[in-house]
Parts: structure tokens; sequence; C-alpha cells
């Protein structure tokens, strides 16, 4: 064996219950290198991540691991001999304790102990160091689930760093961040590089291979495709190897002429509902035609989850300003109110907004539609099942049977599930919050090409994105968003990202 | 899809419903044996029956309640109350109304006792979801003022509640022809409804399930219900609370799977935050949870005072811990999210199983609660175990 062959992955086998996740992969991945995992929404790429990691240990799936020419034996205590071992991992689904603050998250199970009893300042230096070290913009004793997402994801890694990890796997870090937080995260791994450590790197958003790995391997339904150097490889013949044909456009072309103004917000002020003297809408300004779709851009934190989930009532303290629908002021109060006036909400966090994570996927596509099926007293279960069958084929999930747990999918097929879920709604007003999050390139164009299709149909959609691409590509005008206000809304003919960017970081209003 | 499949399927995805069939089973066979057979004689096991109805009407409404993620800790006194207030109409205030009329005094008593229950849970599920006050504490006081509510009703006394008619609810058997017609009325619903089933997934388009196994399926359920009619006409027939308990659970298990109300129930305590944003009431819901509890205590309450015959001081005293033990055993999640009302039917069998069965060997009352404790741990560790090594 090489000596510079870190992780030696032979032959891994790993099945489900009626699951064939991974056959027979084989991966070497060399000492100090950043190595790229692509593959399809789930081709396999968190199982064979979570097997590295001691989820799913020794002896629960077929082959060998060598790990510095040894082989590699999780087994009792699995998940912390991994850690031991110096591989530390950032799963795709956060794994914080939202009611804990940041440095106790990151010193969970490694609390600074003296005579028996926890030592908080030093937790908290140490916190502040770790923090400081890799220019993570939070304070440490913030209360983690009053963080955003983008942010979480942050403290996420400094938590696998703290580890003093040898190979630090990133299932998808990047999928909640925006681009200038995406950049600090490049800049760390640039740096964790010049000190040796070794990075596997998981993302659905291609480029960023490019970007950072020497190496990437290709995965489809569960069997090694490829394994290349990164300067071998372009992005038609990376996503040719994913999905196994030739894709030659990222967006799908569409031809639809918006109508009248429907829906328009005027001055919209509001604030925290739980820091009633925080505002985090600042007067934000824009109308909505019937037909169209509007994206919305800005940094993480510029509100502009707080400016969708404040319409559908479930959020901020409006103080002034006013939303109005059809000529109509709204005084919506309560997601429930919302659906009423045919406003529908793909939530930003699919496992805390939008999934019963224990239930089947058929109730998860349904939970918000039941009236349909439902009669005054009984829901009809077979027309439920047809009308959900239908979105699976319209938005390929990929799972054995609808009733299997919602869980036990991939990252990825989990939000298509969550999607699903609210196109079934039939709204007349669209909102998703990051609606690609974790899909993959494939059915991104799927997810778009349905988007088209209720534009087409007359539905308005509101679009938020970190991705500035997909934004433009999609959109048939942009709100860039700016610490609470909106900074004007663009026509997206001729729209750059360095113009979106200039807005949304403040240089230009 | 082929039948080795299915059927491995099938047992996969029930394994924890298998787990709790075959520990009822155990308990069984052990006592059985201890009391040479005369535990499993038809004059037994159709007493067996007989007990697990009171507490199991209350699990059937306690599942939804910890799905919600709630509990109710009032159950049981409320049951009592509702037992002392029939049998106090039974005895002081029909029979001067209505002189010799044993039908409309049961009839009337019904009523009353089922308004009672339902106004009590009118008031608790007000309070626990729009005024905000937690179910445990709301509950725990609500027992309270039931305490107190027996003792003013009986005085400390005991009230008689035996009167012809209304002892019928609780201690009336079917005929055995009755019995049988009614039984063979189950089986045909069974296959008619196999049949329609088939037919609707057949005009969906849906992958029909094998035809065998469904068959089977439905003969399995068809024999239990026949053996069961068979065994208890030996004794004398089948028993008026288990019938209504049997109609009960099946109305709550439709409820649970086939309406708004029930999928909700279990969406917020899956997931409360993804419930709340799919549009659901999240307050309405509960508060129906425990309006529906609350008629569940009232028939609880009514069977209770016929069974028994009289309302006493200290009726219904601990029968919400062993509604919830049932709950438990029968696989319900104190999470939430989780349960079925079949698991926890099968939780209140075992739990008047074990009941009547240390009753039997003279086992001392204090001995009989240390067994109970013992095998709720025991099965929820086994459930976890084996849950664990799958
Ligand atoms: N706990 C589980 N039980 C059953 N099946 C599972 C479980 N976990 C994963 N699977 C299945 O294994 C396959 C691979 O899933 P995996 O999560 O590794 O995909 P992935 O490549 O990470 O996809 P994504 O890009 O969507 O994150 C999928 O078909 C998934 O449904
Ligand atoms: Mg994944």
């Amino acid at each position: 064996m090489a000596d510079d062959i870190i992780l030696d992955i032979r032959n891994v086998t790993k099945t489900f219950p009626g699951v064939v996740a991974l056959s027979d992969v084989s991966i070497q991945i060399h000492h100090g290198k950043i190595h790229g995992l692509c593959g399809e929404n789930g081709a396999g790429k968190s199982t064979l991540m979570k097997i590295l990691s001691g989820v799913y240990p020794y002896g629960s799936y077929k082959g060998t691991i060598f790990y510095e020419n040894r082989e590699l034996k999780l087994e009792d205590r699995a998940i912390r001999q991994a850690i031991e071992e110096g591989i530390a991992i950032v799963y795709q689904e956060l794994t914080l304790v939202p009611s804990m603050t940041v440095g106790e998250n990151i010193f969970l199970g490694k609390e600074p102990v003296e005579n028996g009893v926890i030592n908080w300042d030093k937790l908290y230096a140490d916190t502040r160091q770790i923090l400081e070290k890799y220019k993570l913009d939070v304070p440490p004793n913030a209360v983690v689930k009053t963080l955003g997402v983008g942010k979480m994801q942050m403290v996420e890694i400094a938590k696998a760093l703290s580890e003093n990890a040898r190979i630090l796997i990133l299932d998808e870090p990047t999928s909640a961040l925006s681009e200038s937080e995406i950049d600090k995260l490049m800049e760390i791994l640039e740096t964790l590089k010049e000190h040796g450590v070794t990075c596997i790197y998981i993302t659905h958003k291609l480029e960023e291979f490019f970007r950072i790995t020497d190496s990437v391997t290709i995965l489809r339904d569960g069997k090694t495709v490829a394994t290349n150097p990164t300067s071998e490889l372009n992005h038609e013949t990376l996503v040719r190897h994913m999905v196994g044909r030739e894709m030659k456009e990222r967006f799908p072309k569409n031809s639809r002429k918006p109508g009248e103004v429907i829906f328009k917000v005027e001055n919209l002020v509001a604030t925290d509902p739980n820091e009633p003297s925080r505002k985090v809408l600042d007067g934000v300004n824009f109308d909505l035609r019937q037909g169209e779709i509007l994206g919305i851009a800005g940094l993480m934190g510029s509100g502009r989850t707080e400016l969708v989930t404040t319409i559908f009532g479930e959020y901020g303290n409006i103080i002034s300003g006013t939303i109005t629908m059809d000529n109509k002021t709204l005084n919506i109060k309560s997601a429930h109110d919302a659906m009423l006036h045919g406003i529908s909400l793909v939530p930003e966090d699919r496992k805390g907004q939008g999934l019963v994570l224990m239930q089947p996927i058929l109730r998860n596509i349904s939970l918000a539609n039941l009236d349909r099926f439902a009669g005054f007293f009984r829901i009809d279960q077979d027309a439920e099942l047809a009308a959900a069958n239908q979105q699976g084929k319209n938005l390929s999930i990929k799972a054995a049977n609808l009733q299997d747990r919602v869980d036990s999918l991939s990252g990825g097929n989990q939000q298509k599930v969550v999607i699903a879920k609210w196109l079934l709604t039939n709204p007349q007003i669209l909102i998703m919050d990051d609606p690609t999050r974790g899909v993959d390139v494939g059915a991104k164009f799927e997810i778009y090409k349905l988007m088209n299709e209720l534009a087409e149909n007359g539905v308005s959609i509101i679009m938020i994105s970190s991705e500035l691409e997909e934004v433009i590509g999609m959109s048939d005008r942009i709100m860039v968003m700016h610490n609470g206000r909106s900074g004007g809304v663009l026509e997206t003919q001729g729209v750059t990202q360095e113009k979106i960017m200039a807005i949304a970081t403040g240089i230009e209003a | 899809m082929n039948l080795s499949f299915e059927l491995k399927k099938r047992f996969y995805d029930n394994i924890q419903t298998y787990t709790i069939i075959l520990a009822m089973l155990a308990v069984w066979i052990l006592f059985t044996i201890l009391t040479n057979g005369f535990y499993l004689s038809p004059q037994n096991f159709s007493n067996l029956f007989r007990q697990m109805t009171v507490t199991s009407f209350l699990a059937t409404g306690m599942v939804l309640v910890i799905v919600t993620g709630n509990i109710d800790l009032s159950v049981g006194k409320l049951a009592g109350f509702v037992s002392v207030v029939v049998a106090y109409f039974q005895a002081n205030v029909w029979n001067t109304i209505f002189p010799g009329q044993p039908i409309v005094a049961a009839a009337l008593s019904v009523g009353i006792g089922l308004l009672v229950g339902a106004l009590f849970g009118v008031l608790q599920g007000y309070i626990i979801s729009y005024m905000r006050v937690p179910a445990f504490i709301v509950t725990l006081g609500g027992m309270f003022v039931l305490r107190g509510g027996i003792l003013i009703i009986t005085q400390g006394k005991t009230i008689p509640a035996n009167q012809p008619g209304f002892d019928q609810i609780a201690q009336g058997y079917l005929s055995p022809a009755v019995g049988w017609v009614a039984a063979l009325l189950v089986v045909a619903l069974l296959f008619l409804n196999m049949v329609r089933s088939r037919a609707r997934k057949a005009q969906y388009g849906f992958e029909v399930s094998n035809l065998y196994m469904d068959i089977l399926g439905t003969l399995f359920f068809s024999a239990l219900v026949i053996v069961y009619v068979v065994v208890v006409n030996f004794y004398n027939g089948v028993q008026v609370p288990v019938l209504l308990l049997a109609v009960t659970a099946v109305i709550m298990a439709y409820v649970s799977n086939n309406t708004r109300f029930g999928r909700y129930a279990y969406a917020i305590g899956g997931n409360r935050e993804a419930a709340r944003l799919s549009g659901i009431n999240i307050k309405r819901n509960i508060f129906l949870v425990f309006v529906l509890m609350g008629f569940l205590c009232g028939v609880a309450g009514i069977v209770l005072a016929s069974y028994v015959g009289y309302g006493t001081v200290a009726a219904g005293e601990g029968y919400e811990l062993d509604a919830i033990a049932a709950c438990i055993l029968g696989g319900t999640s104190t999470l939430g999210g989780q349960g079925t009302i079949f698991g926890a039917m099968i939780g209140g069998l075992i739990m008047a199983s074990l009941t009547n069965g240390l009753q039997m060997l003279n086992v001392p009352a204090a001995y009989q609660y240390v067994v109970k404790g013992a095998v709720l741990i025991l099965a929820v560790f086994a459930d976890v175990y084996f849950k664990k090594n799958r």
C-alpha cells in the first residue's frame, strides 16, 4: 500500500431492509488531500461517511477499511472511537442541541472538568479561541436555536474542528451557507490542508469540487463509477457520470408572461417576537404579479427568512406597514390563516419544520392536504396514496415504498418530500425558502420545471435562495435584501451576480 | 409480489405488535401452568376479558392523549366520579321521577354519565390548550378536585347502582345464538372490507397485495373471533361490556387512522412545528383530544358503576396508572407521535391477565403491584432491546 494513502476503503457493501445503499465500493484517499464525493440523491454518500464515523459500526457492513495502514474496526463505542482515531464528521443534518449555547455544544461530551465540576470559564474561553481561529462570527454564549441555519452550520464545523481531526468529513456543509460564508469555509479548508488534515468533501454544488478538491469519486446507485483527479474533470463529465446521461442546461426555458399585481407588501416593519426591541424587518417593499417567480437574494441574516415567515403569520410582530392581496389588506395570524388565503410556505429547515420524521413518507406528503382527501369524516386513503405516488414520480423521490419512514430517505430525497407536500396544497402564492437545498442537479432541474409549470398556470412564486445562479436562472425579478430592508427589485434581464452582491453587502443601495 | 417476501416484510413492519402479543401469550401460558389449567377455563377466560374493560376504555383515549405529547392523570378519578354520579341518580333521582321504568332510568344514567365526563374534558381541555397550562398540572389538579367531588356526592357512603336494566351494561351477556350472529356478522364484514379495499386499490391502479396473503390474514382474524365466541359461549356467552369495548376500540382505531383529527394528533406529537406550519389548528386539536378523553372516562365510569353495582369513595382509584401502563405496554411512545389503539388493547389485556392470574394464585395485593411494575419495565426494555438489535 502506498504510504500516502491514509484511508483505503475496500469492497464495502451496506444494506438496509429492502435497500442496497452501497455495493462493493472501493475508494483510496490520499493523505493531506481534499477528496470530493459526488452522486445523486440516495447514491450512498452519507451512508459511506456514517460507516467511517462509526454510526454504522464494524459488522453492520461487509468489506474492509484500512486507516493509516491498520484495519479500522469501530465497534463498541464506535462513534467515540472514531473521534479518538481522529476522524471527525460534520453530518448532513444538524446535530446540535438547540436549547444549549454554542460553547456547550462545541464541548458536548468533552467539557473541561476540574475536581468533577465543569469549568465554565475555560469552556467559554476555549470556545472563543476556536471561533476566533476560524473567524466565525458567533457569540460563544448564544443559545443555538436563536441562530439561523447558516450560523448553526458554522458551529457544527467548529465543533468537528475542535477534535484535532486527522480526517475531516464534511457532508454537504455549504447547502445552507451563503456565498460569503462559503468563501470563509473554503479558506478554513485551505488552512487545514496546509496543516496536513485530510478532508472528504460532499456537495451538490458542483463548482465547489473544482474550487477545492484534488480528486473526486463519483457514486451512482451505491456503486463507484469513477475516481479522477479534479484536473481531468469538467462540469459536463461530472454530471454525465453522476446522472448517467447528458444534461445541457441547468435551468429549463420558460415563456411565461406574468399578469397583474396580486400581492403587495408596503413599508413592512416587524420585530423579533422573542426580543421585541430588535427589528428584523425594517421597511420592506415589493409586489408580486400573477404567474411570476420573484427571487429573494441576500446574505444570511439579511431578513429573507424572517420576511417570509412573517408574511406567513408565524414569526415577527408587525409594527407597521401593510400586506395586501387582491387589493384587500391581509391580517394573517397563523399558518392556518395563510393557507386559507391560498398562501403556502416551503420552510427552510426540513427536519425541524418540514417533516414528521417518524412518520411514513406518504403521511408527510399528505399532511398539509388532508382537507382535499377527507369528506366530513373519513380520509380517502386510496386517493391520498394516488396523489402521493404522483408527486413521488414527478419529483423522482427515491424510495422503496411510500409507507417507509421518511427518515430512512437520503437528505436530498427528504427535501423532495417537503417540496412534494407543499406543491400538493394548490396555492395561489407559493413561498419557497431555499427549496433545492441538498437536491442533486438532475432533480433540481425537475423541480425548476415544476415551478415553471406552476407559474405558467398562474401561480405566483416567491423563492429565496442562497445560490445566486439559481436566483438569476429562475426568477422574473429579484429582490435583494440587506439588513432587514429591501434594496430594490431588479429585472432579471441583464442583472449580474456582482450587482446583486453589491446590494446585498450594502455597497450599493 | 411474492408471498414469502411479503410475509417477511409484514413481519418486520409489525415486529412490535408481535412482541407484545407473544408477551401476552407467555403470561397466559405461565398462569395456565401455575393454576393447573384453570386459568384458561371458559369461566375465568370470560371474567378476564370483563375485567380489562374499564381501564381499557380509558386506554383507548389515553393513546391519543400521549400521542399528542400530553398526559392525563385525572382519568381514573373522572371515571370514578362519573360512576358515583350515575349511582346517585340511579339510587335517588330516577325512581322518584320515573318510578318503575328501569330502562328509561338506565338510558338517562348513561346520558348523564357521558355528559359529565365530556364536560369535565371540555373544562380541562380548554385550560390546557387555550390557557396554556401544562396537561400534567391541569390533570393533576383535576384529580384532586374529582377526589373531593366523589366525597361530596357519596358523603363517604356507598351508593347502590345494581338496579335491573342498568346492571346489564357490565354484567349482561348475549345469548349464545345472538353471540353467533354477531360473530358471523363480524366475519362477513371482515371479508367484505377485504374485497372492497382490493377493488378500490385495483381501481386506482395500485399494486394489489397478494390475494392469498389477504385471505390468510382475514381468515386468521375471523378464526380469532370465532374461537373467542366458542369459548365464552361455554360460559355465559359474549359479555356486553367486552362487546362495547370492542366497538369503541374499532371506532377509535378508525378515528386515529382515517380522520383528519386522528392524523393531526400524530403529527402534533411527532413534530409540533411541522404540524403548525402545515396549517393545523393545534389548540383546537388538543382541546378535542381532551374532550374525547373525558367522554371515554364517561363511558368507563358508567361501565364501572354497573360492573361493581355501586358507587364508592375509592371508585377509579389508580385506574389512570393502569391505563397509562396499557398504552406504554402496547408501544405508545412517551415522547409522543407514536402508538396504536390495538397495541393499547393488548397492553390492557396483559395488565388484566396479570391481575387476574396473581389473584388466582392468592398473591397478596402488595406483591401484585411489584410484579406489575416489574413487567412494565421489562416489557419496555425488551422492546428497546429488540429494536436495537434488528
Ligand atoms: N436508516 C435507513 N434505513 C433504510 N434505508 C436507508 C437508511 N439510510 C439510508 N437509506 C437508504 O440508503 C440509500 C443511500 O442513502 P444516503 O443517505 O447514503 O444517500 P446520499 O448519497 O447521502 O444522498 P443525498 O445526496 O440525498 O444526501 C438511500 O436509498 C436511502 O433511502
Ligand atoms: Mg447524504
